[in-house]
């Protein structure tokens, strides 16, 4: 057996020995070639991208859940402490909502009665899934995570993402049992929203900061810190008014978010179908332009 | 005990396997979401302490072709659209560190992770070159101070790990 593997050795020395030579740089090309395919051929590249992250999906699950467990068991921990003045908190809370209740159950039975006039047609109910975040890509690339459900929870593309505090992204790649979120945060989010209170209209485009940049505000309309700002719902993405951040800072004709979704904290996050299906499928959507470097044109961007 | 005698009957097999599984381990750790409690998610660059490590100790263990599947698979999980930066920028780590091994292996610890800030300051400076000039502007270097802070902080960790596979499974060369 070792006599014969010395042999076989003699053998394959000189190729083996060629081949480690040129390995090195024979990959580094191959990577600096994959770049540039990734930049010409999206649609391969999102497909192999799919794939990868639904066979790895299962190995990121079991990963990331002891890691979960021990930092909500110190959590946990943590919470004991302020048990107290958060149940005071609390208390105060929910005098002021249930004073919010009252008003909003007014509210409702008015909106009731307005409709019936006015015959108008509800949007229809949405669906929410609940998904938890078994990958964040954390880099400073991009900004995304992954999340435990696919297209056997009937997940769609172009699907808006949210916790209980605001808009998280929208669903950027579905695969079979794992799909990646695009965060409102990433270079390539470029969502249609509006001021709150002026319902002034803007797209809000992440650029991997904590805090995404408005753009396409006219300069004349007050802005302001504190300002709330929702969805705009044009580009029939995602409805209008979902609650999105606050305006952080005004910064030389630069006006930041700060969302309301603590993105960098995401454990669980709901895909909610709203059932508007304005993302044109994977296939329609043309290659990038190579003018303006690496937006990816999503037509769930798409704004105006 | 058991297992090297194992290995040394199988040729040593296993040998290669433990730097490659390792590697790939380390990059799947590189996307799971840490939380650190009352802090944000965090997730350091592990991959890249994976390859540090075995290209000190033992660079014939783990291939130029493990190092490229390694940084392909990092980012394909990243969800960048340069898919082939991570292989790239590994594969550049392991060249420039092969030559500089002997400088580093067998030195005590403080050493070894001097040797990691340098590497690590280095690709994630060059990561940032990369992406500034795909999107031809000069992105925003919190995000990448911020990375190479948590990775750099967090090397005593993935070293720990990674010697103890080391020593423990791996026959003495």
């Amino acid at each position: 057996m070792r006599e014969r593997s010395g042999a076989v050795d003699r053998l394959t020395a000189p190729v083996r020995a060629v081949a480690q030579r040129i390995a090195v740089p024979f990959l580094i090309v191959l990577s600096m070639m994959f770049i540039v395919l990734g930049k010409a051929d999206v649609l391969l590249f999102n497909r192999l991208r799919v794939i990868v992250v639904d066979a790895t999906a299962p190995v990121l699950q079991a990963v990331s859940q002891p890691a979960a467990t021990v930092a909500s068991g110190v959590r946990y921990v943590e919470d004991l402490f302020v048990v107290y003045r958060d149940n005071q908190r609390l208390r105060e809370e929910n005098g002021r909502l249930l004073q919010w209740q009252d008003a909003a159950r007014r509210l409702q039975a008015e909106n009731a009665e307005l409709r019936k006039l006015t015959k108008f047609q509800a949007p229809a109910d949405a669906r929410y899934i609940s998904a938890q975040v078994i990958a964040n890509s954390g880099g400073a690339f991009a900004r995304n995570v992954l999340v435990n459900i696919g297209l056997r929870d009937e997940v769609v593309r172009g699907q808006a993402a949210v916790t209980g505090e605001g808009l998280v992204g929208r669903v950027a790649e579905v695969g079979e049992r794992a799909s990646r979120i695009l965060l409102l945060t990433d270079l390539n989010s470029h969502i249609p929203v509006m001021l709150d209170g002026s319902r002034e209209r803007a797209v809000m485009a992440g650029d991997n900061s904590d805090q995404p940049r408005l753009l396409y505000l006219p300069a004349t309309v007050p802005v302001k810190p504190g300002d709330r700002i929702v969805t705009a719902g044009s580009g029939g993405v995602f409805p209008p008014g979902l609650p999105v951040g606050v305006v952080a800072s005004i910064d030389s004709g630069i006006v930041r978010i700060e969302p309301f979704a603590e993105l960098a904290r995401l454990e669980i996050v709901e895909v909610v179908d709203f059932g508007l299906g304005g993302v044109l499928p994977q296939s329609q959507i043309p290659p990038p332009r190579a003018a303006k470097g690496a937006r990816v044109v999503d037509p769930a961007d798409v704004t105006r | 005990m058991g297992l090297a005698v194992f290995q040394r009957e199988a040729g040593g097999f296993p040998n290669t396997l433990i730097p490659l599984v390792s590697t790939l381990v380390f990059v799947l750790l590189s996307v799971v979401p840490l939380q650190i409690p009352g802090f944000a998610v965090v997730t350091p660059a592990f991959a890249l302490m994976a390859v540090y490590h075995w290209t000190i100790y033992r660079p014939e263990l783990l291939s130029p072709l493990a190092v490229f599947i390694a940084g392909l698979l990092l980012d394909f999980l990243n969800g960048t659209q340069y898919v082939g930066t991570s292989a790239l920028s590994l594969l550049l780590v392991r060249s420039a560190l092969l030559s500089q091994r002997t400088f580093f292996a067998n030195r005590p610890f403080p050493m070894l992770w001097a040797g990691f800030l340098l590497t690590a300051v280095a690709v994630i400076a060059f990561e940032w070159a990369l992406v500034s000039a795909f999107l031809r502007s000069a992105v925003g270097t919190r995000p990448f101070i911020f990375e190479a802070v948590l990775t750099v902080a967090s090397f005593p960790v993935g070293s720990y790990v990674l010697t103890r596979l080391q020593r423990g499974f791996l026959v003495r060369a």
